[in-house]
């Protein structure tokens, strides 16, 4: 392995990350007094709450990186990273904004026109702006460049937009959606079918666009199936070059691999578990504990080192799907390595809140190595970044 | 990498070019050859401070000539004497025997310390009992015995030992590296009490020291894999053009590198002096472990039946990396020790917790 794409330079901790990191503590705390919201297993797609978001907004803890321009906050990546892991931890409902926040907005600022970003930036900062992921497709899984929904330039220039995209969490509590279509027919060569791909702002609330709910395990509705029909995108809709979509949906992708969302879903039960191991004094549940820890700890310097990367404008895609790979399947190990050693069964309706997290955790668990590219897909990644193909 | 630190490692990397790792038997327990090089070139007494005798140089220098031994193989006591036994003398302010001889130190078994009125003045120790799991037992000039203290005192007496007149029994790791035990009959020697959080920040220095040498020999293992995986030819393809064999290596660079960084971020909060460097060591050390399970067994299988033999370099790595996650503190009680600090605070507070570990 080339040792420049897997070691990244270290992230010493910052007092300003320290700071705000107590205030997001306190303010969660005293939230959570006031009843305002309860804690679950994987709130950054299922814990839906605009009212919540916008308190966010209000707070500054949106948009924290982005120019003041736009509504942000021109705060550091460490800042941002302090807030977004003390929400995690917290099990907050967060998910409203966390597309918008994490992934849309810096996509708008990469790629966007200047009226794009005026127009939609200080609304996702404020928390009263949420975006979609549109990406993925019925037949596509993971094999993203195989993408089927079409944009074509109509006399007026506008994209008229046919097709259908899946997996899209929340997207019927959204505004806008970043859509990848083909604009352009596929290349020549194993690569080629990356070429003629596109990137398209879309207002939600055009004719033409219906939203269906798909329910997970639990009941819950975060996923839907967003249709396209004849859907007339203008032109100046246009995110970013014709035909660079995937390019530029790489680099969107190093953003959302790497975060801390990516092992910390499941840390209202390791918290949970930690009240009880706290309470036993069980010297197994406490080597349990510490072992997961370790492995948390490990995870998260290395998801710090990619927050400061692409805060210097690296694009470290190659160790961004490694903490996606490794962070997941910590994520599902939670669940199997506390109910190894808690005689506690996992129920929904459970007196016990040990119960509940740990049913939340494992109903969730299995979307955990899906979302954001496979697992496998992942390793073929860094396989790739070891020189292997 | 500063470039302090690779002039450091080209250093040491010229050094063990003449010499090649080799199986380790009790006739011939270490490299000889390779110490007396590294202490002609000053490299075992880098850190530590040159009016204590030492070399100079930073603790991430250090960290740099640990990292490279470690990855090549290199059996001699340069972990122990530069970032164990040489600074935990230095800070409990006894003298620094010649960097040039090697030291050792000692955490483990049942010697005790009594104050010593043998004439030679204060700060003297007469130590009894038996030291056990000696790294370099039988080769290192000198020990850092890490002693109970008389009866009433919290803490720990450090004290050095001249182990030149001491027999030492003949265990090893998995590795062939002496491990032995010495037996501490009555002997005089100079000593320091330590409180009990400097005796915990030498145990735990001594952990992230084995967390740090299986690091860096992960990261050998992963590029003698990678490199094998696609030199070696089966079924008309090189192996590293499977899909099966290419998971398993991604699997193990992600173990790899997820190590390092955890490592690098706890030898950093030591270079700061911080008071959470035992979780933090505890943590790494936990972390190093458990990496090995998963990495030797996977190099181990895709280096197929050569892999296994003693005429191949790999098992060099393996079998140290085996023995150490078991050294220096079992992971399962440094992982109880993390758990059982995670919920000191209080049941509400193991967030927080976290969040200061590193």
């Amino acid at each position: 392995m080339s040792s420049n794409q897997l070691t990244l330079a270290p992230a010493p901790p910052s007092e300003a990350a320290e700071r705000v990191r107590l205030e997001v503590r306190e303010f969660l705390a005293q939230e959570l007094a006031a009843g305002t919201f309860t804690t679950h297993v994987d709130t950054w797609l299922s814990g839906v709450d605009p009212e919540f978001s916008r308190k966010l907004g209000a707070h500054g803890w949106l948009g924290m990186t982005w120019p003041k321009e736009y509504g942000g906050h021109e705060r550091t990546a460490q800042e941002r990273y302090a807030v977004t892991e003390e929400l995690l931890a917290a099990g907050a409902p967060v998910a409203a904004h966390w597309i918008a926040d994490r992934q849309s907005g810096p996509n708008l600022l990469r790629y966007g026109t200047e009226a794009q970003r005026k127009e939609i930036l200080p609304r996702i900062a404020a928390g009263e702006c949420y975006f979609v992921i549109g990406m993925s497709e019925p037949d596509s899984g993971s094999d993203l460049a195989s993408i089927r929904t079409r944009g074509v330039r109509n006399a007026d220039g506008d994209f008229v937009v046919n097709g259908a995209k899946i997996w899209t969490s929340n997207a019927h509590h959204s505004h806008y959606g970043i859509v990848l279509v083909r604009t352009g027919p596929p290349g020549e060569g194993p690569r080629g079918k990356h070429q003629g791909l596109t990137q398209l702002l879309v207002d939600l609330s055009l004719p033409g666009i219906s939203v269906n709910p798909i329910r997970i395990l639990d009941g819950g509705h975060h996923f839907n199936e967003v249709v396209f029909t004849d859907v007339v995108v203008p032109g100046d809709m246009l995110l970013g070059t014709e035909g660079a979509g995937w390019h530029q949906v790489t680099a969107e992708l190093a953003f959302e691999r790497s975060g801390p969302e990516r092992f910390l879903s499941t840390w209202p039960l390791l918290a949970e578990f930690g009240r009880r191991a706290a309470a036993t004094g069980d010297p197994a549940q406490l080597a349990v504990l510490g072992r997961l820890s370790s492995r948390a700890l490990a995870l998260r310097q290395l998801s710090l080192r990619i927050a400061a990367a692409l805060d210097r404008g690296e694009l470290p895609d190659i160790p961004a799907a490694l903490v996606k790979d490794m962070g997941t399947t910590f994520e599902q190990d939670v669940v199997d390595e506390v109910r190894r050693v808690v005689d506690v069964p996992a129920s929904l309706d459970s007196p016990d809140p040990l119960g509940r997290a740990l049913a939340e955790a494992q109903l969730h668990a299995p979307g955990y190595t899906l979302r954001g590219g496979t697992n496998e897909i992942l390793k073929g990644i860094v396989a790739r970044g070891l020189g292997l193909r | 990498m500063a470039s302090d630190q690779d002039l450091v490692v080209e250093t040491v990397r010229d050094i063990l070019s003449g010499f090649e790792p080799f199986v380790l038997t009790p006739e011939r327990p270490w490299d000889e050859g390779l110490w007396s090089a590294l202490a002609e070139a000053g490299l075992t007494g880098v850190g530590l401070p040159e009016e204590a005798g030492g070399s100079g140089g930073e603790l991430a220098d250090a960290v740099a000539i640990v990292r490279t031994l470690a990855s090549g193989a290199a059996a001699v006591p340069v972990a122990e004497q530069l970032l164990v036994a040489g600074p935990a003398l230095v800070a409990a302010d006894l003298d620094l025997p010649s960097p040039e001889e090697p030291l050792t130190v000692a955490v483990e078994g049942t010697v005790a310390a009594e104050p010593s009125d043998d004439g030679d003045g204060p700060g003297r120790f007469v130590l009894t009992g038996t030291a056990t799991d000696v790294p370099w037992a039988g080769v290192a000039r000198h020990v850092a015995v890490l002693a109970t203290p008389p009866a009433g005192i919290e803490g720990a007496v450090l004290a050095v030992v001249d182990a030149s007149g001491l027999t030492a029994s003949s265990a090893v790791n998995l590795a062939g590296e002496p491990r032995g035990s010495l037996v501490l009959d009555g002997v005089g020697v100079p000593g320091a009490l330590l409180t009990p959080a400097r005796a915990a920040t030498l145990r735990a220095r001594y952990a992230l020291t084995r967390a740090v040498q299986i690091s860096a020999a992960l990261e050998q293992v992963l590029a003698w894999t990678v490199q094998y995986a696609g030199e070696r030819q089966q079924f008309g393809r090189p192996l590293g053009k499977f899909q099966a064999i290419q998971m398993e290596l991604a699997q193990m660079a992600g173990e790899v590198t997820s190590t390092a960084a955890l490592v690098d971020a706890a030898v950093q909060a030591l270079g700061r002096g911080e008071d959470t460097v035992v979780l933090a060591a505890a943590a790494a050390k936990v972390r190093a472990g458990e990496a090995v399970e998963r990495v030797a067994k996977l190099a181990h299988q895709v280096h197929g039946a050569i892999g296994f033999t003693q005429e191949y370099r790999l098992h060099h790595l393996t079998r140290r990396c085996w023995s150490w996650r078991d050294e220096a503190g079992t992971e399962l009680a440094w992982s109880r020790t993390l758990g059982a600090a995670l919920v000191a605070a209080g049941p509400d507070d193991v967030w927080p917790a976290f969040t200061a570990v590193v």
